[in-house]
């Protein structure tokens, strides 16, 4: 009888156990899920402030680029891979081709 | 080396290799043809290290053997000698022809010196009819640099892929593309032919032949009839050409090509440009019209020619030339324009056939 008591103490203590680390777990579950919750808002928060200014800065890079190109091409020189800042003689497709598409 | 042969055939022979002597400043003995009698046959033969020309005539041979001969000297004897069978004997490196009651003696160079133009065995050919291919050379071969700077833009790109054939030349301010398809084709072949090469094959290719090409990594060589020509590839990466062509326009017109080429013909002789050498040619797209209106201090010109018309109006300048060349090539009797204003290249093809097509840059100005 003592020692069939002392067995089933042993498994209430390890069921307690099991509990415990159960419940830790569900906090720990509980607590990603709120910082999973907490960056995605701050991703939110980043993207609409910063992603407008970049996208709004690479276009203006993108651009400047172009008409740096443009220019250079305009005043006599190649901007295509072919022949690129070599002297233009008239005109060129691949040049022409180049600033087209971008 | 003995031969009797007569003097016309004396000079098919000539005439057909000696577009392959160099006119630069060589080795000397590139400045001769080479002359081979064996098997009956007499070759003929001449080389600039980039390209060389063979051929041969049936002949009565007494004597193998083989001399080189100066071209220049040599073709000219040949031109001069009279219509009469010619007896050509060779004394060492010399030669002696006799014709009628008489003889000229030619010094020539020693055979051995003869750079030995390299075969290309190839037991699997290309084979396709010449006259599809005279056709492809004449309707590209005039967009090629003629400006070495780059090498690449002073050949034309021959790609045979399987049943497709297609031929693309640029100097950069225009470009030519033909297609064609040589049924039952599985071979395929890349290279870049030199402008040149093109040009003999096209001098020399009778429409009736079959051609035959033969390649390795960096050579090709062209046979039909009794003639062959031997070409170096030229080195390097042939511009991605696909991306220079314009897949969309403003304005699309459909002309007369004949028309419109006699009156750019005309306009141009206002407009020589002594300085730039190019004939500018301007002209206004509008109301179903192409109109030329231009003058110089040599005159004045008034023309319009109706024309089709589907989109916004235009004006532009061009090197005359760049709309004469392609004028002068595509077959069909309306040509299709295609246009985006007065600084995108303008694009030419013939009418229902999407085999050809051409395009080139206005003058900016
Ligand atoms: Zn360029």
């Amino acid at each position: 009888m003592g020692q069939l008591y002392q067995a089933i103490s042993e498994v209430e203590e390890n069921i307690a156990k099991l509990l415990n680390e159960v419940r830790s777990l569900k906090q720990y579950v509980e607590y990603l899920e709120e910082e999973n919750v907490k960056l995605k808002r701050q991703l939110c928060a980043v993207s609409e402030a910063d992603t407008a200014r970049v996208q709004k800065n690479a276009a203006r890079i993108q651009k400047e680029a172009q008409e740096n190109l443009e220019k250079l091409y305009n005043e006599g020189f190649h901007v295509c891979h072919i022949y690129f800042g070599e002297p233009l003689e008239g005109s060129c497709l691949f040049c022409n081709a180049f600033l087209r598409k971008d | 080396m003995e031969i009797l042969c007569s003097r016309e055939d004396f000079l098919t022979g000539v005439n057909t290799v000696q577009r392959a002597v160099p006119t630069k400043n060589t080795l000397p003995i590139l400045q001769g043809i080479k002359l081979k009698a064996s098997d009956n046959k007499l070759w003929f033969e001449a080389t600039d290290l980039e390209l060389s020309i063979r051929c041969y005539l049936p002949v009565t041979i007494h004597g193998e053997g083989e001399v080189v001969l100066p071209a220049k000297l040599f073709s000219e004897i040949v031109r001069k000698l009279p219509d009469s069978d010619l007896k050509i004997v060779s004394d060492d490196h010399n030669v002696n022809i006799y014709y009628n009651n008489s003889n000229f003696a030619v010094n020539g160079f020693d055979p051995e010196e003869f750079p030995e133009i390299a075969e290309i065995t190839s037991e699997d050919p290309i084979v396709l009819p010449s006259a599809l291919f005279k056709d492809m050379i004449k309707q590209t071969i005039f967009a090629c640099a003629v400006d070495e700077s780059r090498p690449v833009f002073t050949g034309l790109l021959l790609h045979i892929d399987k049943e497709n054939i297609l031929l693309i030349a640029t100097d950069t301010h225009r470009l030519a593309f033909t297609s064609s398809v040589i049924p039952g084709n599985e071979k395929e072949f890349k290279g870049i032919i030199p402008a040149k090469t093109m040009n003999e094959i096209y001098r020399l290719l009778d429409d009736e032949e079959v051609l035959t090409i033969k390649y390795n990594k960096s050579r090709v060589i062209f046979e039909f009839g009794s003639v062959q020509i031997l070409t170096r590839l030229i080195e390097g990466q042939f511009p991605n050409y696909k991306q220079v062509i314009p897949q969309s326009c403003n304005t699309k017109i459909l002309v007369d090509g004949k028309k419109f080429l006699d009156t750019v013909e005309r306009a141009s002789l206002l407009s020589r440009d002594n300085y730039l050498k190019t004939n500018t040619v301007r002209f206004s797209v509008e109301n179903s019209a192409i109109i030329i209106n231009q003058h110089s201090e040599m005159g004045k010109i008034s023309e319009q020619i109706e024309i089709e018309q589907e989109g916004e109006d235009f004006t532009i300048s061009f090197n005359a030339k760049y709309i004469t060349d392609v004028l002068k090539v595509i077959n069909t009797e309306q040509v299709i324009m295609e246009a985006s204003g007065s600084y995108s290249p303008v694009v030419f093809r013939p009418v229902s056939d999407d085999s050809y097509l051409y395009l080139a840059l206005p003058l900016r100005n």
